[in-house]
């Protein structure tokens, strides 16, 4: 029988990625109002049309009410509270990556982020962001080479307004929800990328998401546009300190995929996910969307979700050009009094487009994860096809597992399949491992890992191999 | 409010009895169920106040049977109208439930009612004076199967109750048919309880007409090693509800379910399941079957509830739906809710159109496109026909339903 003292010893792993990094920031007053959004802009020196679509959405925002649909058990948050504009002070341009205050590269260099030069070895681009602000991206030159922007999008607001201009908004619209609305007012940074006509980019991109400070919220927006017959595969992560109040993130991200273009979005998200008594950790209230505009165009989506107190998440397709394809692969984890309701939009509107949903959910502890996720064919998606399936993983009898498919049809030449189950690690075979000699933590890491499987084969290697750590550390031995 | 308003000053109903009064208090915190609520957020609001337009009707008229008339050995209850029954023989009794222990039995189930989950026994009780309330207690064994049937009368609302005790040991073949006249409403709310050992096959079997209305609910609660096995089949209703609340309530009981809705022309039929197992051991098959064509919208909604006391519980649902029209729709959204960790809880969900495939394989075997697709849909709907009790042998659902379609 599986010992319980074990099981709480190896839950209570320390997050390893809790530090605060001790620098000086600037910081504007805590509350929202449109002075605050004024002044947002004012300091990143936007042109009118995004002070425009700021105001416009801020606007909006007052007139919503914060969703409650979910049923997410949360502290009200305090939107008044939070300080909307942190960023470490440093010189104002920076022209190489010495001029980084080193504080900051020490930072990324325990969070294991390839900033510093020998570390460029690796082969992928890093745009990195601190609280409010992007502080560094590295191989821009050898990219610029081949005709791919990557940079963080306030210097793509001043260096191709054109693109923002065009863009911006149009995935994930001001007024799409409560978040989004929230984060098009105040978006600090993110990263921006665009890949020309025909160009399969040469490297992984990456971004790195740290919040810093306490007190500030997080609201970056990312913004990926792939031309005709281009790919990119982009990568993301997320840490912050340990700190016993919630911290707010609400980002956006919008791809957009234009005719034969493919984008590959992968991330791993672990960010402080509060203590065992479910004290501090984020509160991530993300909006992220891709729209496959042009023809035999595909977005994929992979997600690995092990921190936030609060996850609510649903990266979704549009699927609009012909025979354009979406995907979705996820491996939600929750431990103690995690909470997690995530999953996928596909919305079929062009003609024999294709999506695929693959959901791992794995709940142990006091913790709730839910897959939520909406499949419809509208009237005009002849010949298309979706396939779901969604399973969880219960370990321990305190935890909960949900599963809410939502799916709609109205075009009778189509055909949508849906499948979901619920199991937990058998005693059986773990006694079957543990007899073959193999230690019982490492049998509950392989089952796990085996579980997680169809998604971590679509992750890129580095994030793969990462994902796999990930769920061990945070897994090991918690079988009740 | 204005139902609430029609209801009172209703001069069919003689006087209102204390459920009635306790249930119009509550309607009038709620007069109409929330829409924007899961269980009634993709409800056709026009035809919900189509549903409620009708006036309230408490008399029935002369039943005439649109089914093959029954034979010596089942036992036929049309409610409303010849609703005394006492038969006691060797093996078994049927007793109509005293009046004290309906009254009681109804309130406490009101008291776990939730004003918008539940608006539909609410109102269903609201309008229902005992004139067409039928309470049944069965036991014994070997007892003839029972037909009961519901109707409502051409240009008003009707409302029938039907509360059955099904004792220990108990086991009975049970067909339930609702019948909707041309231009009606009916409201249908139906409650049972299963003892312990008992066991039921009921079938459900609601049949309209032109522009008929149906609101149908069913309350289940399941003792240990009881088991209930459900065959439903509903069509040709312009606006149709079926809702079906099951609770296993010591859990090691086993559930069966099998429901069939079809849509035409710009028809509306939704079916919504809670299974809630609050023991252990607890057993579930559910499959739930949609067809729909011309303009119409068929709807399923099924959640299982699996909380931590029900260990070891084995839950399955399914649903499958066929969508013949370009301007039809389906919406269909299986849910699990599970806290429990030693449980085999599964669901799955399809929607597409008959199977291209085996349509060519016929034609090419000499079958024309129409009778291809008659075998085609004839297997699709025998599944759940042969399920349902009683109807199988007399009368031929499944021609009915094939030459409807």
């Amino acid at each position: 029988m599986v010992n319980e003292n074990l099981v709480k010893d190896v839950v209570k792993e320390p997050y390893k990625y809790g530090f605060v990094t001790d620098i000086e920031t600037e910081k504007i007053s805590k509350g929202l109002n449109e002075d605050i959004v004024r002044l947002i802009s004012q300091k990143k020196e936007e042109p009118k049309y995004l002070l425009d679509f700021r105001l416009k959405a801020f606007k909006k925002w007052q007139k919503m009410k914060e969703p409650d649909w979910a049923g997410l058990g949360y502290k009200k948050i305090d939107y008044q509270d939070i300080i909307y504009y942190s960023a470490p002070k440093q010189k104002e341009k920076i022209s190489s990556l010495d001029e980084v205050d080193p504080k900051l590269l020490e930072t990324f260099d325990k969070l294991g982020i390839p900033l510093t030069e020998q570390k460029k070895l690796t082969n992928v681009a890093v745009d990195a962001v601190f609280d409010s602000v992007s502080i560094a991206t590295t191989f821009r030159e050898e990219l610029a080479e081949h005709g791919v922007i990557f940079c963080s999008i306030s210097e793509a607001v001043k260096n191709h307004s054109d693109l923002i201009e065009k863009y911006l908004g149009t995935v994930v619209p001001a007024s799409d929800n409560y978040f989004a609305a929230l984060n098009s007012a105040v978006f600090s940074d993110g990263s921006f990328v665009f890949i020309p006509k025909g160009v399969t980019c040469p490297m992984d991109l990456s971004s790195y998401f740290r919040i810093n400070s306490g007190d500030s919220g997080q609201f970056e927006r990312t913004l990926i546009i792939a031309e005709e017959s281009s790919s990119v595969s982009y990568l993301e992560g997320c840490t912050a300190p340990m700190f016993d109040t919630n911290t707010l993130h609400a980002a956006v991200v919008e791809l957009i995929a234009l005719d034969d273009a493919s984008i590959k979005y992968s991330t791993v998200q672990n960010w402080y996910a509060g203590d065992e008594e479910g004290i501090g950790g984020i509160f991530n209230f993300v909006t992220k969307r891709g729209k496959c505009l042009g023809k035999r165009s595909k977005i994929s989506w992979s997600q690995v979700e092990t921190g936030s107190a609060i996850t609510w998440k649903y990266p979704s397709c549009l699927l609009l050009g012909e025979e354009s394809v979406g995907e979705f692969y996820s491996v939600a984890l929750t431990n103690n009094l995690q909470q997690a309701d995530t999953g996928t939009k596909m919305i079929h509107i062009g003609p024999k487009t294709k999506s695929t949903i693959v959901s791992k959910g794995i709940s142990a502890g006091n913790s709730i994860n839910s897959y939520r996720g909406l499949v419809k064919m509208g009237t005009k998606a002849t010949g298309a096809r979706n396939y779901s399936q969604c399973d969880s993983m219960l370990i321990g009898d305190q935890a909960s597992a949900n599963t809410f498919p939502y799916i709609k049809s109205q075009q009778p030449n189509s055909e949508i399949e849906h499948e979901a189950s619920t199991c937990r690690i058998s005693e059986d075979q773990l006694f079957y491992l543990q007899s073959r000699g193999i230690e019982f933590e490492e049998a509950v890491s392989m089952m796990v890992s085996g579980f997680c499987r169809d998604v971590f084969n679509q992750l890129p290697m580095e994030f793969a191999a990462e994902a796999d750590k990930l769920l061990a550390l945070k897994l090991e031995g918690s079988v009740g | 409010m204005e139902i609430i308003e029609k209801i009172k000053t209703n001069k069919s109903i003689d006087n209102l009895t204390e459920i009635q009064k306790f249930c119009l208090d509550k309607l009038e915190s709620t007069p109409l169920p929330n829409p924007k609520s899961e269980q009634w957020r993709l409800a056709n609001k026009s035809k919900l106040s189509n549903f409620l337009d009708y006036s309230v009707n408490e008399k029935n008229p002369k039943f005439d049977t649109p089914f093959p008339n029954t034979s010596q050995s089942n036992i036929r209850l049309v409610i409303g109208d010849n609703c005394l029954i006492n038969v006691i023989e060797e093996n078994y009794s049927i007793k109509q439930l005293s009046e004290d222990k309906l009254v009681k039995y109804i309130k406490e189930q009101i008291s776990c009612f939730n004003q918008n989950e539940n608006w539909s026994e609410l109102l269903n009780l609201s309008l229902n004076s005992r004139k067409n309330t039928l309470g049944l207690k069965i036991n014994g064994s070997e007892i003839p199967p029972i037909e009961i049937f519901s109707h409502a009368s051409s240009n008003s609302l009707n409302a029938k109750t039907l509360v059955i005790f099904l004792e220990k040991n108990c086991d009975i073949d049970l067909l339930q048919v609702n019948l909707g006249k041309d231009n009606s409403s009916l409201s249908q709310s139906t409650f049972f309880c299963l003892e312990e050992n008992s066991s039921v096959n009921h079938g459900v079997v609601s049949y309209g007409e032109n522009k008929s209305n149906l609101l149908n609910s069913l309350n289940v609660i399941q003792q240990k090693n009881s088991e209930y096995n459900l065959g439903s089949l509903h069509f040709k209703f312009n606006y149709a509800r079926f809702e079906i609340r099951i609770k296993q309530s010591e859990g090691n009981a086993k559930t069966n379910i099998k429901g069939m809705q079809i849509t035409k022309k710009d028809e509306q039929i939704s079916t919504y399941t809670k299974i809630d197992f609050n023991g252990p051991n607890g057993f579930l098959d559910q499959i739930n079957k949609s067809l729909a064509d011309d303009k119409s919208h068929a709807i399923f909604e099924g959640s299982i509830i699996v909380p931590k006391i029900a260990q070891k519980t084995d839950a399955s649902q399914l649903s499958r739906n066929l969508l013949l029209s370009n301007l039809a729709q389906i919406d269909t959204k299986p849910q699990l809710e599970i806290i429990a960790d030693d449980v085999k809880c599964k669901h799955g969900a399809t929607i597409s159109q008959l199977n291209e495939e085996e349509l060519f394989y016929m034609r090419t075997r000499g079958i024309t496109l129409p009778e291809a697709s008659k075998l085609q849909l004839s297997s699709y709907f025998q599944e759940i026909t042969s399920f349902i009790p009683v109807s199988k042998d007399r009368w031929d659902l499944l021609d009915k339903l094939l030459n409807e379609n």
